[in-house]
């Protein structure tokens, strides 16, 4: 950055070195004109010259002029390819008659327009051709060669005007001025260079830092590739357990719902064959839930009853086959608003509510069960108990392992005793709580 | 359009303005623009005669010129410097030239014409010449109009002229017994007459009557019709078939005086036939009351000059040439005003009385009147033919154009010198020195 800066401030001093010598140059110029017209020498200086030159005055007027209109041309930033040419063709042009006026005794102007074109050309294929031609142009532009074409009043001829030390002095000035020039523009080439060779620098260190980032990418990618293929498996597993568990909860349900209410009516039907006949029929009719249920869980593995109703009416319509199919008597008491809940959610609630009932008439042999839902803060509790013949030790089943893991993926908790009966208490986190506080 | 645009066209606007300005300055446009042309010719003249004498009326015929032009042209005015002399002109010519203050119309002195020429300060009068169905270019002599070409373009037109005669002692050749020479004489009877003339007439034992003075090679070369350079002045014919002849009739000639050299005053004195001579100075010499300081113990005239085997009675002719500034903003004043002062008649015809030149239009010189004037004036009439003037004029020698001529002429003048001098062979020496002044012209 500060490199750019300096060679900016170069290109200054170069413009202002340019001004001085060509300023310099056609002063002595204009200067020996009118010398030589004041002492009477303009004979002998007329057949010293091949061509007029112009007016004293013009001499100086003309070079600024040029210069300017030069300098000028210097600060146009042109961005498209045919702009950019004729720019450069118009400063040659310019700079040619800056010459061509000086008499061709100075050419640095050139040197002036090649750096104007590096500064605007800093990376581009067309920056060497152009650099190329401006090279020739400055080369063509030598008083000798052009002199074999045109004729030229050189500034030795007006420099004759002088005498012999004054002239020398004048020449080594002009020569000075001519040297100094190259100079900086040697060394506005170089830093131009060496900005250019920074930036090299700089673009293949970010290569480098994209390349190193590059491969912890394709690390990090192949790392979750692997990890994917384990998520999978990890599905896959859930996914069986899940039929199993599904199977399980419809089947399993419906198949001890019915054993339990035949051996009912094994009992019942020679006591009281309407009974029998009533229990039959409310027996067919949980085969066929099951049956619906299995088609269900195939299908989408959601209850049925989920499917067509709300948790709330879905509950109900459970609790009620279920105590009409078992002769159980079952309590059922809601105090919270069930409506609301993600289809999840209710999976969970219905699954659990279902899964005890089944275990406390299979297991617990149980003649009542009571079932309470309410919300306590943000917590959905269920509470279902039985008067059955309750355990001892608790072996977990099939179904309070699955409840637990349903339960586990809602972050809810799972408690249960068999103490006097058997007890079983889940709690649930609800998703909308705050809403339902609103409603509230 | 966004910011960097706008400033773009700003920049380039300025540029585009400052160059114009550039282009106005260097064209001179500016005069247009700025309305500084005015309705007034300036001419640039010499106070003095061209021909070296003191006649009184040096700005006589430009006045008549003046008077006309402004009569036929209402509201232009013609303005000239006065007091410029001759010996300062071409000095003063080169510094309004390098102050861009050149007259519209100027004249210019022959020595001057190459460099002007190749500076290109005069404007070519060709394309002039084609629009004007007026001039014609069969008035003027074919040689005076000639000599205002460069490169074979007309870049001046011929104002008054001057040939060279052979002015003879007719004192002297009647005492020899010796009839003046025909007009077409010859080197031979040139060298005869010489060679009888040449004695000692006192008997001191010194020549003191000579054939010829002032007699050198280029009189020689130009009667042997040979062309020193080409056209364009690069290349000198010095090894040329026609100059031996030439040298070593020069040689000859120089022989025959035993020694002793005339002196341009032995003329004066009575004591030389011949002498080669402008016109102008002729008629310089002539009128009263100059002719009684010279020329007064013998009666003299003028014939052509004698023909060498490979040439004719050929002589040069001085011309001074008029011609426009190349830069001029009235290009078509100064064209009717060159015209005024070369192709009238009656402007042409003051030359006669004003000046000691010759008019270059055939007409003006060929005329009765020319002749009655030129009688009056000289108070003699057999001793002019004006025939003899028109030939010398129509037949002079033309010269090559080119800028360093009188250099070359002066190196010519060395090498002929050294040839005759030396007692070499002379073909091999010109061959010599061909050479070397050929480099010297490459350079």
């Amino acid at each position: 950055m500060e490199e750019s800066r300096n060679s900016d401030y170069l290109f200054i001093l170069m413009k202002n070195l340019n001004l001085i010598t060509i300023l310099y140059i056609s002063y002595i110029m204009a200067y020996s004109l009118y010398g030589v017209i004041q002492e009477h020498s303009a004979l002998d200086f007329l057949e010293k010259i091949d061509t007029m030159p112009p007016v004293g005055w013009k001499i100086p007027l003309l070079a600024i002029g040029l210069y300017c209109s030069c300098l000028l041309l210097f600060q146009i930033q042109n961005t498209y390819a045919l702009g950019f040419v004729c720019k450069v063709c118009l400063e040659l042009g310019i700079g040619f008659c800056i010459c061509f006026v000086t008499g061709f005794s100075y050419t640095g102007v050139i040197l002036l327009i090649l750096a104007d074109v590096m500064r605007y050309f800093p990376r581009s294929k067309w920056r060497f051709p152009f650099a190329v031609i401006i090279s020739m142009c400055y080369l063509l532009v030598d008083y000798n060669l052009v002199s074999v074409y045109r004729n030229i009043t050189p500034l030795e001829i007006y420099l004759d005007y002088f005498q012999k030390d004054v002239r020398f002095l004048l020449l080594g000035i002009k020569n000075a001025l001519n040297s100094l020039n190259m100079l900086l523009f040697l060394v506005y080439m170089i830093m131009l260079m060496r900005i250019q060779l920074s930036e090299k620098e700089r673009i293949l260190h970010l290569n480098e830092t994209l390349n190193h980032t590059n491969e912890e990418l394709r690390q990090a990618n192949m790392r979750l590739e692997e990890y994917a293929k384990e998520s999978e498996k990890a599905a896959e597993a859930r996914e069986r357990n899940r039929l199993a568990r599904e199977i399980h909860d419809t089947l399993g349900h419906a198949l001890t719902g019915i054993i339990t209410g035949i051996e009912a009516c094994t009992v019942l039907m020679d006591v009281a064959p309407e009974a029998t006949k009533a229990q039959l029929n409310a027996i067919a009719e949980m085969a066929r839930q099951g049956v619906t249920d299995v088609r269900s869980s195939v299908n989408a593995l959601r209850p049925d009853a989920l499917e067509k109703l709300d948790l709330e009416k879905a509950l109900t319509q459970m609790i009620d086959e279920m105590s009409r199919s078992t002769n159980v008597e079952i309590a059922y008491q809601c105090t919270a608003r069930l409506n609301g809940f993600d289809e999840d959610e209710e999976n969970v609630i219905y699954r659990i509510v279902q899964e005890c009932i089944t275990n406390s008439i299979r297991h617990g042999k149980a003649k009542r069960i009571q079932i309470g839902i309410d919300k306590e803060y943000n917590m959905l509790k269920l509470r279902i108990t039985d008067n059955g013949i309750g355990c001892g030790t608790i072996k977990k089943g099939f179904g309070l392992h699955h409840m637990e893991e349903r339960l586990n993926l809602l972050h809810g908790s799972l408690k249960y005793g068999g103490a006097d009966g058997f007890t079983v208490e889940a709690q649930i986190p609800i998703r909308w709580g705050t809403e339902e506080k609103k409603d509230d | 359009m966004d910011g960097r645009k706008k400033i773009n066209v700003v920049l380039s606007f300025a540029c585009a303005l400052l160059l114009l300005c550039c282009w106005c300055i260097y064209t001179d446009a500016f005069q247009f623009l700025l309305g500084f042309q005015k309705d007034v010719l300036t001419v640039g003249v010499f106070s003095d005669s061209y021909w070296e004498v003191q006649n009184g009326y040096s700005y006589q015929i430009l006045e008549d010129a003046i008077g006309l032009f402004e009569e036929q042209h209402p509201g232009v005015q013609v303005e000239y410097a006065s007091g410029i002399l001759k010996e300062d002109y071409s000095s003063w010519l080169a510094e309004q030239l390098l102050a861009d203050t050149l007259p519209d119309v100027f004249f210019v002195l022959p020595e001057d014409f190459n460099n002007f020429a190749e500076l290109g300060t005069l404007m070519d009068l060709e394309p002039l010449i084609r629009k004007d169905a007026e001039f014609h270019r069969e008035r003027f002599f074919a040689s005076a109009y000639e000599y205002g070409q460069y490169n074979g373009m007309q870049r001046s037109l011929p104002y008054e002229c001057a040939p060279k005669l052979m002015f003879i002692n007719k004192t002297i050749l009647d005492k020899e017994g010796i009839a003046i020479p025909e007009e077409d004489w010859t080197w031979s009877e040139f060298y005869h007459i010489c060679e009888k003339v040449t004695k000692d007439t006192d008997g001191n034992g010194t020549i003191d009557q000579f054939g010829v003075v002032g007699y050198t090679w280029e009189e020689a070369f130009e009667s042997n019709g040979v062309q020193l350079f080409n056209q364009q002045g690069t290349e000198c014919c010095l090894a040329d078939e026609k100059v031996e002849p030439a040298l070593a009739f020069i040689e000859k000639l120089e022989t025959l005086n035993g020694g002793y050299t005339a002196a341009y005053n032995d003329f004066d004195l009575g004591k030389v036939v011949f002498q080669p001579m402008s016109f102008s100075e002729y008629r310089a010499y002539k009128p009263y009351p100059l002719n009684i300081k010279k020329y007064t113990s013998f009666e003299w005239g003028c014939i052509p000059m004698p023909a060498g085997p490979d040439g004719g009675n050929n002589s040069t002719l001085d011309t001074l040439l008029l011609s426009m500034n190349e830069k001029t903003l009235h290009s078509e004043y100064a064209w009717d005003f060159m015209k005024l002062l070369t192709c009238d008649p009656q402007i042409q015809a003051e030359i006669f009385d004003y000046s000691e030149g010759v008019s270059v239009l055939k007409e003006v010189t060929e005329s009765d009147e020319t002749l009655q004037r030129l009688i009056e004036s000289s108070g003699d009439s057999n001793i002019l033919n004006l025939e003899i003037l028109s030939n010398a004029v129509e037949h002079a020698v033309t010269v090559p154009r080119f800028r360093n001529y009188d250099r070359a002429l002066e190196e010519v003048s060395k090498a002929v010198g050294d040839i005759i001098d030396s007692d070499s062979n002379i073909h091999m020496a010109q061959i010599i020195w061909n050479r070397r002044i050929n480099q010297s012209l490459e350079n």
